[in-house]
């Protein structure tokens, strides 16, 4: 009795711990959540909102609708396109995460520089790229030094159809590798330094210790990051905004799926879709959790393999 | 003990009750501008000061919005705390209106009065559907006046008082890119927001509705035209980011490097280049601006709101209306190069330049009062959003060579024909 009025006593202290966190989140995350999904079985406008009248449930007939939109289908297949920079970002991350975890002179400063440009905002990375990747700009430039283009048939990068979301990922994996560096380096530094030293004795070289212990015993980081990286990616938005003034150009090739529920609601308010909307972003988020399944499938099916 | 302080709780919120009847003569309205803090702070504040003294029963209380306005303004409405002036502009107050968001203003005040007060050609700008609803505020004329680098004409040699129309201007610059390789004028193309390109049709005198109101601009001038800007973008006349960035933000930028010869515009241009190239400025030049084929002018302008949601709206129009009027739009285009929408501001004697040899100064004289010329061009579509968007990517993919500029304006049309609600 005593034993469990005491487990009684302390989960509700946990639960007393946890109720402010988790009330700020139900009101600004799940409540949000909820009824945005909600208004995504619904016909909900921005008029509907001025004349005071409530959302009518019209059931799937929004998704019919985003799905059959040729817009949302590029938008998808962009948002697709761009999660191949979460395989090139993380093996990278882990890489300068394993060279700059060696102790040596000027570490700190290595570690440091990967790190600004997580720190620096968008509006100021947005003009240095800018000016990189402009038909006169830096970019062009060196790669003129490097004889490696026609300096005639140049072009900007941000205006070439085939080249523009390339150039965009390319932003997002120079902002993204100090992140995930940083993660990946208190991953490395929780490996006990014994493991090492008896492989080191046992006559293992570099590539062994990486391969047979590092990686192992990194893989919840691994996981961790990747799923960090493949939902920020299945969402990007905010480089598309700073570098196509929200127009997906050109000829929509940057065009990513929450482009188009940003444009449905928030970037053209008052004309907004919520209805729309809302079956546009369940529909993305119904990508994200299959995303985040299949990460978590392949790094358990390994784990599972080698224990 | 609970219930002593129930108690005090219970008298505070009595003397609270009390204190809201003691001021309830006094109504306090809420006015919100669009990106004009902290710049024009004292002016807005003395304008406020103004209307309190001459209204003490009215109290106004100021906020300055960004680049969340309209997002601000929805949310306002649906949690029942609209403000009661808004400041929005052509696009945003034909959007609010037909979806039922604002206060067509003929409830407060009448027809007659809005059009004694304001030119009627900008009070049309805000009138959706035959009801006026934004009061006319400050302008701005596209063309207004040309502001050049001398420097880059001469050597060219441009003869800036032989620019007279809109094709002038593009031979000019094409001599000067060739002479000097600098740009000459970047023209609208395809700026972020809008549709530019029918801005170019409309200032050659091209049509962009026939008389049933369906979208007709893909007959052989239209493509003529777009053909030649087309041509021009190709031989690098004008530069290709102009399909990235806005026009006006890209001349500004690149003017200052000394990397573009001719600025059209108002004279709130020079501000940032008297800023970033004092040098440049002081040099720089200022004409009366080249007109297409069409001879007009087109400009726009800001306008003050009442949202339909608004529960003090007689003293929302009462401010408005004073805001807006002659004397403070008069005072305002004094503080900074605006174009006055008030009736009778082109023969206020307050709007002569004061230093005949700065060139805001002389610009701004050639263009305040100009407010008459302002002309929006064309009325947007219904479900303007997806049309422009279309009709921008038409314009897009034919500077891209992706489609002939025929096929461009053909599908253009056909979509918005087929959209437009």
């Amino acid at each position: 009795m005593y034993v469990k009025r005491r487990a009684l006593t302390s989960t509700l202290i946990a639960y007393a711990f946890l109720a402010p966190a988790l009330v700020l989140m139900g009101l600004f995350t799940f409540y949000p959540v909820i009824y945005g999904a909600y208004l995504g079985f619904t016909d909900y406008t921005i008029a509907d909102l001025a004349a005071k009248e409530p959302p009518r449930w019209v059931g799937f007939a929004n998704f019919a609708q985003v799905l059959g939109d040729p817009l949302f289908q590029t938008g998808v297949w962009n948002s697709l396109k761009y999660l191949l920079v979460v395989p090139v970002l993380q093996v990278a991350s882990l890489a300068v995460a394993v060279l700059v975890n060696q102790k040596l002179p000027l570490m700190g400063l290595f570690r440091t520089s990967y790190y600004v440009p997580v720190v620096t905002s968008i509006a100021l990375a947005a003009v240095m790229w800018d000016w990189i990747f402009q038909k006169d700009g830096f970019l062009n430039w060196s790669l003129r030094l490097l004889h490696l283009i026609n300096w005639e048939g140049r072009f900007s990068w941000l205006l070439n159809e085939h080249t523009a979301l390339w150039a965009i990922m390319l932003v997002t994996f120079w902002r993204g590798l100090g992140y995930y560096m940083v993660l990946y380096l208190a991953g490395l530094q929780s490996i006990p330094a014994e493991l090492e030293e008896a492989a080191v004795l046992d006559g293992a070289n570099a590539w062994q210790r990486f391969w047979r212990i590092t990686v192992p015993l990194m893989k919840p980081t691994i996981l961790l990051c990747s799923l960090l990286s493949t939902i920020a990616a299945i969402r990007v938005l905010e480089e598309i905004l700073v570098f196509t003034g929200g127009s997906g150009g050109p000829l929509n090739s940057t065009y990513t799926a929450l482009l188009y529920v940003y444009n449905k609601s928030w970037g053209n308010m008052l004309d907004a879709n919520f209805g729309i909307a809302g079956a546009a972003g369940l529909l993305i988020a119904l990508v994200g959790f299959a995303l985040s399944y299949l990460n978590f499938y392949l790094t358990r099916e390994e784990r599972g393999g080698r224990s | 003990m609970v219930k002593k302080l129930l108690a005090a709780g219970m008298l505070g919120l009595g003397l609270l009750g009390l204190g809201g009847l003691a001021q309830q003569r006094t109504v306090e309205i809420e006015f919100w501008t669009y990106y004009l803090s902290p710049n024009f702070d004292n002016y807005i504040k003395g304008v406020i000061a103004d209307f309190e003294k001459a209204n003490p029963s009215v109290k106004v209380k100021w906020v300055d919005k960004q680049d969340t306005l309209e997002r601000d303004l929805t949310a306002a409405i649906a949690l029942g705390k609209a403000p009661d002036v808004v400041n929005l502009w052509q696009d945003s107050t034909f959007a609010a209106a037909q979806n039922g968001l604002l206060t067509p203003l003929t409830e407060l005040t009448t027809q007659a009065a809005l059009e004694s007060a304001y030119y009627p050609n900008v009070l049309s700008i805000f009138t959706v559907d035959g009801k006026p609803y934004g009061f006319p505020w400050y302008g701005w004329v596209d063309q207004g006046v040309m502001m050049y680098n001398p420097e880059l004409l001469a050597k060219a040699g441009v003869d800036p008082n032989a620019i007279k129309t809109t094709d002038d201007l593009l031979a000019a610059s094409e001599k000067i890119k060739k002479a000097t390789g600098a740009y000459g004028w970047l023209p609208p193309v395809k700026d972020p927001n809008g549709a530019s390109f029918l801005g170019r049709f409309f200032l050659e005198g091209l049509s962009i509705y026939d008389a049933q109101g369906k979208a007709n601009f893909n007959s052989a001038a239209h493509v003529a035209l777009l053909q030649k800007y087309v041509d021009l973008m190709k031989a690098d006349v004008i530069p290709q980011e102009l399909l990235r960035k806005e026009a006006f933000q890209l001349t500004n930028e690149l003017y200052s490097q000394g990397k573009v010869a001719i600025m059209i515009g108002g004279p709130q241009s020079l501000n940032r280049v008297k800023e970033s190239n004092p040098e440049l400025y002081k040099k720089t030049k200022v004409v009366a601006a080249p007109l297409g084929a069409a001879k007009v002018q087109t400009g726009g302008a800001m306008d003050l709101v009442i949202p339909k949601a608004s529960t003090k709206k007689r003293e929302a129009a009462l401010f408005a209306s004073f805001m807006t009027n002659r004397a403070n739009q008069v005072k305002f285009a004094n503080v900074v190069p605006i174009v006055s929408t008030a009736r009778g501001s082109e023969s206020d004697p307050n709007l002569r330049p004061k230093d005949p040899n700065d060139p805001i100064e002389v610009a701004k004289g050639m263009v305040s009062g100009s407010g008459r010329f302002i002309n929006p061009g064309f009325k947007p579509p219904k479900n303007t959003d997806d049309i422009f968007k279309n009709f921008n990517d038409n314009i897009e993919a034919a500077f891209l060579g992706r489609k002939s500029a025929k096929q461009a304006l053909d599908d253009a049309v056909a979509f918005w024909n087929a959209n437009a609600k």
